[in-house]
């Protein structure tokens, strides 16, 4: 379990040890249960090694077309059916507007549970696959569950938005938005965080931002420019370009902050 | 006391030889090119600037990428004729043959490394406010290019000058789509160039809550509807006319895609 009480407040533990190749990491630390999401954008670099620590993978939509398109070039595969034949995600959800038809065929073909939500125009493909990972997921095993995300931020600005939004609306879930440059995590207000830096994969540059709502006393440490009961808004001062210095950093706000690290080393 | 009206265009991303509209004859645009791929229209927008700033390694991305957005030209002679009017930043990106080119070609190059308080996008911002002449500030508008994706602290704290100069209108366009700030003093007319921009639009409380939104011209209207992270935010909506308008108590992002 990744929750322990101090004072008033319970603090919630992060770390990005998903990142890393699966033999490097700590057999002490807490086996979490990971869940992919690919959305409809360029996969990242490093989405084999995502795709290995995941138990169960979604594909949004056109999501499964690079999947399909993209995965062949990242391994050492001999030829592109060999990995087609390999990454099969277990679900491809969403409004299925944009996925190939023969791409459908084939995951379909493959196994793949194709839960067509077309009838449902009022939320995003990612919001439906959130939703499905809560409503499915049993509330014992919630606090273990850890849901990455791939083609989230980045290509249309309100899609964007809309993806950092569903960060907020399931705030009792982890939910990590990735790219080639950077992870993105919410850091609720309800709780004191401990962020555990994996140095050979992120940082050193990082960012707090108050999206939502502007804080009136946010406190770190761990960062080279610490924030102390500072105040953060849009329009004023928010934590751009930081740099973490140390392999733990605290946040503690009386506001939902959004935390991002740079990532490197993952080609 | 009914707000005074803002009025935004996107007559600048029309091509050249289209006449421009009243509005865009008025304007005076300035261009800003960050350190990121340039958008593949890039020399149209660079034709439309009275003042061209690259901020650091901006200077690479026109260096680099306005010869290959104009493959039937000789690169050596793009480059000459896209030279930046002033380069600005603390100089750690650019290449020191790309400073020495555009040197030897005239441009001003403004070291700021001593600064590291302000972001990039920050200064180039306040160098264009305080050094162009422009007899209306209203009619000053500053079209910053790769100022999205990427890291998400750079593309944070660029949405964050927006808010800081918010008396200043500065737009933010990648090749997928353009953002700007609708600050809450004001009421806004924002006229659609179909041919260029739409359908797909939006409004996001960045920074904070609107209690009270009103839009007309969009498909999913807003009638004094509160919006906030963490509840409704306007996504994937649709411009249905040639104009739309927005009133809200809250500073909001208005974003529309760009088409391709």
């Amino acid at each position: 379990m990744l929750w322990r009480t101090v004072r008033s407040m319970d603090v919630m533990m992060h770390s990005s040890s998903f990142l890393l190749p699966k033999m490097h990491q700590s057999a002490n630390k807490p086996v979490k249960n990971y869940a992919l999401v690919v959305l409809n954008q360029h996969l990242p670099r490093f989405m084999p090694r995502l795709w290995a620590q995941a138990n169960l993978r979604i594909c949004a939509d056109g999501g499964a077309n690079r999947i399909f398109d993209e995965m062949f070039q990242m391994t050492n595969d001999e030829d592109k059916k060999s990995t087609r034949n390999r990454y099969i995600p277990e679900i491809i959800e969403g409004d299925m507007d944009s996925i190939r038809p023969e791409v459908k065929l084939f995951y379909s073909s493959q196994g793949s549970k194709i839960s067509d939500k077309s009838h449902n125009q009022e939320t995003t493909d990612l919001h439906k696959c959130i939703s499905r990972l809560h409503r499915y997921t049993p509330d014992h095993e919630k606090p273990n569950l850890c849901v990455l995300v791939t083609g989230a931020l980045g290509g249309r600005f309100d899609h964007e938005a809309a993806n950092i939004n569903v960060l907020y609306l399931f705030s009792e879930m982890r939910i990590i938005l990735l790219s080639d440059d950077c992870l993105i995590r919410l850091l609720p207000k309800t709780h004191r965080h401990e962020l555990y830096i994996e140095s050979s994969v992120e940082g050193p540059h990082c960012g707090l931002f108050p999206v939502g709502a502007p804080s009136t006393s946010t406190t770190t440490t761990g960062l080279k420019w610490n924030l102390s009961e500072s105040k953060m808004r849009f329009g004023s001062m928010i934590s751009t370009s930081n740099i973490v210095q140390s392999e733990k950093v605290t946040v503690q706000s009386d506001a939902d902050l959004l935390w991002t690290i740079s990532l490197r080393n993952l080609a | 006391m009914p707000l005074p009206t803002m009025t935004h265009s996107s007559a600048f991303l029309l091509p050249a030889a289209a006449p421009p509209s009243n509005d865009a004859a008025a304007t005076t645009y300035a261009l800003i090119v960050l350190n990121q791929r340039l958008p593949r229209f890039a020399p149209l927008v660079w034709a439309r600037a009275r003042l061209r700033v690259c901020a650091d390694g901006g200077a690479n991305r026109v260096f680099d990428g306005m010869p290959e957005l104009l493959p039937g030209e000789d690169p050596a002679e793009v480059r000459t004729r896209y030279k930046p009017d002033v380069i600005k930043g603390d100089m750690d990106s650019i290449r020191p043959e790309v400073k020495e080119y555009y040197s030897s070609l005239g441009t001003n190059i403004v070291d700021e490394s001593h600064d590291q308080d302000t972001t990039d996008l920050h200064k180039c911002v306040s160098f264009i406010t305080s050094n162009l002449f422009v007899p209306d500030k209203s009619n000053l508008c500053i079209i910053v290019l790769g100022a999205l994706g990427g890291r998400f602290d750079h593309e944070m704290g660029n949405i964050n000058v927006l808010y800081r100069f918010s008396n200043t209108k500065i737009i933010l366009l990648s090749d997928d789509c353009s953002i700007f700030l609708l600050p809450k003093t004001h009421s806004h007319e924002i006229h659609i160039e179909k041919s260029v921009e739409g359908p797909h639009c939006g409004l996001i409380p960045i920074g904070g809550p609107s209690t009270s939104t009103t839009t007309t011209g969009l498909r999913w209207n807003l009638d004094n509807t509160s919006m906030s992270y963490g509840g409704l935010i306007s996504t994937s909506n649709i411009v249905d006319g040639d104009k739309v308008t927005v009133t809200s108590d809250s500073d909001l992002i208005w974003t529309i895609s760009l088409r391709h």
